[in-house]
């Protein structure tokens, strides 16, 4: 039906990432990858999902690519443009939000994300970006799902900082601590992971194409629920790449 | 008479005040104000923005601000507010670091005057963790009266001042404010004045005829100043661009004390004000190319 085409392992990331997408949902999103994801979402199989960028933007339908959620580039075609309160509140707050969708700098085994520092906290540090929405995403979205490069230094065991919660330390903790909804997927460059109904420790559902266990594993800083029966990262077709590469982000800019 | 220069509005404010202001990342940041601040030579400031932008990175960097309460931030794609992670890193800002949601609830509580905010965000995550050491009598854990469960709750946040950056006001402040409006409006209601920035001053007979635009009412206002590109190297919506060379040139300068005390100098110091700025960065020819797309706005 498809034939195989070329492709990156970028593009290979919003696709799984549009893919678990659906139609009529209300997505949150972060910049960078995620936004590649929810515009592909939305031009193929989601036409009706609805995207809101935090700073009270409403389903935008750029024509340029924007550095950022502050580049009026990907605020244009919006269909009601307000603000944090809005956004944040009385959709997210309120419990409307379908899908988060973010990034980050580190993150360990239960879901939980790092986009704050790096090192002691109360020692020698590095300090980045912060939260903005992200941790108010991970904590009142049904549920997230979360795009990261797939490295030793950012996956594991233990992060710097968790500036986005996740399942906390597993099984009921994040429940005690006062959190619903959860990251549901993890989206990197060799694999897809989800979460142990139990556990909830992160457990590989499929490689991507041409990447073996050993390198998954190899780059990873804890180690991951492996089942028996592993399957293959459904691949790009050639409609998606191309939407990617000639409308989405034509510049190759998050690509 | 609330229309004035902008070196008079500045200096309204007393050092020590706590300064909301309106930009996020690069986009309607208060760049002339700041620059002004730090000609003006205001010390021991309190800013607080939901995300931090490049307003208040400059204002740290330069030493003006020692007190930051933001819901964390960056420069965009040009990268991180390198004067605001120097000094946290270094230990000589005291900074109390929220979520976006977080920061705009706290805002919103002193806005319409409530006690305190329930919030379900924050729990579980290390920013409650360092909230309790940074700024302990900020948050409490109540008892739902209504539901019987644990409920985390936030002091409202009330700047002496919200400096807001927009495209139309009148002379009484009325303002309209095109695009999303982040915290703007939050801010505002939570000062106890605010400070309006515009591009173009229009006559009240303007605002009259669409008052639904309305979104800052002039009656919060206590001073109105028009200057156009004021946020330049940031944009504003609908009236110009960001400035990508100059946002690159300042962030690479600020990743070092030294490179961001020659900016200040050729930036800051080294014109008299904003009139002699705009004329530095390249004057009318300059700003013409960064003038907005009508259509698109940018």
């Amino acid at each position: 039906m498809t034939d195989s085409v070329e492709y990156t392992l970028s593009e290979l990331m919003a696709v799984a990432g549009a893919r678990e997408l659906k139609d009529g949902q209300i997505v949150a999103v972060g910049l960078g990858l995620p936004v590649v994801a929810a515009f592909l979402a939305k031009r193929t199989h989601a036409p009706h999902m609805t995207i809101l960028f935090e700073l009270g933007v409403v389903d935008p339908e750029p024509v340029a690519p924007g550095v950022g959620l502050a580049d009026p580039r990907v605020w244009h075609r919006a269909t009601m443009l307000s603000t944090f309160a809005d956004m944040l509140g009385t959709v997210l707050h309120r419990g409307l939000v379908d899908v988060g969708f973010l990034g980050g700098l580190e993150i360990d085994a239960y879901g939980n994300v790092n986009t704050t520092l790096l090192g002691d906290p109360k020692g020698a540090f590095r300090h980045f970006v912060g939260s903005g929405g992200a941790n108010d995403i991970a904590s009142l979205a049904r549920e997230t799902i979360i795009i990261i490069r797939h490295e030793a230094r950012k996956l594991k065991e233990v992060i710097s900082y968790i500036t986005s919660p996740g399942y906390l330390s597993g099984e009921k903790s994040w429940r005690d601590a006062g959190l619903a909804g959860g990251p549901r997927r993890v989206i990197t460059d060799k694999a897809i992971f989800g979460f142990d109904p139990e556990s909830k420790r992160m457990r590989l559902e499929s490689i991507h194409p041409g990447i073996t266990l050993d390198d998954v594993l190899a780059n990873l800083g804890f180690r991951p629920i492996v089942p028996s029966d592993l399957p293959t990262t459904e691949p790009p077709t050639a409609e998606q790449v191309r939407l990617i590469r000639q409308e989405i982000d034509p510049q190759g800019m998050y690509m | 008479m609330k229309v004035c220069d902008l070196s008079a509005a500045v200096a309204s404010i007393p050092s020590g005040s706590h300064v909301a202001l309106s930009g996020f990342a690069i986009t309607r940041c208060t760049m002339a104000f700041a620059r002004e601040v730090i000609r003006q030579g205001l010390r021991g400031l309190t800013l607080s923005q939901c995300v931090g932008a490049m307003d208040g990175d400059l204002l740290v960097g330069a030493g003006v601000a020692d007190h930051l309460i933001y819901g964390g931030g960056s420069l965009d794609r040009f990268g991180r507010l390198a004067c605001i992670n120097r000094r946290i890193e270094d230990g000589s800002l005291k900074v109390e670091e929220y979520s976006s949601l977080s920061m705009v609830f706290r805002y919103q509580a002193a806005a319409m005057g409530l006690p305190f905010i329930p919030i379900r965000s924050l729990r579980g995550s290390d920013i409650l963790e360092r909230l309790a050491e940074t700024a302990p009598a900020d948050h409490a854990e109540i008892i739902d009266p209504f539901t019987g469960e644990d409920c985390l709750v936030l002091r409202p946040l009330a700047p002496d001042v919200a400096v807001v950056q927009v495209q139309i006001a009148d002379a009484e402040g009325n303002a309209w404010i095109y695009g999303p409006r982040w915290d703007n409006g939050e801010q505002v209601r939570a000062a106890k004045r605010a400070i309006v920035i515009t591009e173009r001053l229009v006559p009240s007979e303007i605002i009259r005829q669409q008052p639904e635009q309305t979104v800052i009412p002039g009656f919060r206002v206590s001073h109105v100043v028009q200057l156009p590109f004021s946020a330049h190297p940031a944009s504003v919506y609908r009236a110009y661009d960001y400035d990508a060379d100059e946002i690159r040139r300042y962030a690479e300068a600020a990743k070092t004390p030294a490179g961001l005390r020659a900016y200040l100098e050729e930036y800051v110091y080294g014109v008299r004000d904003h009139w002699e700025y705009l004329a530095h960065i390249g004057g009318a020819q300059r700003l013409n190319r960064l003038t907005a797309d009508p259509v698109l706005g940018y």
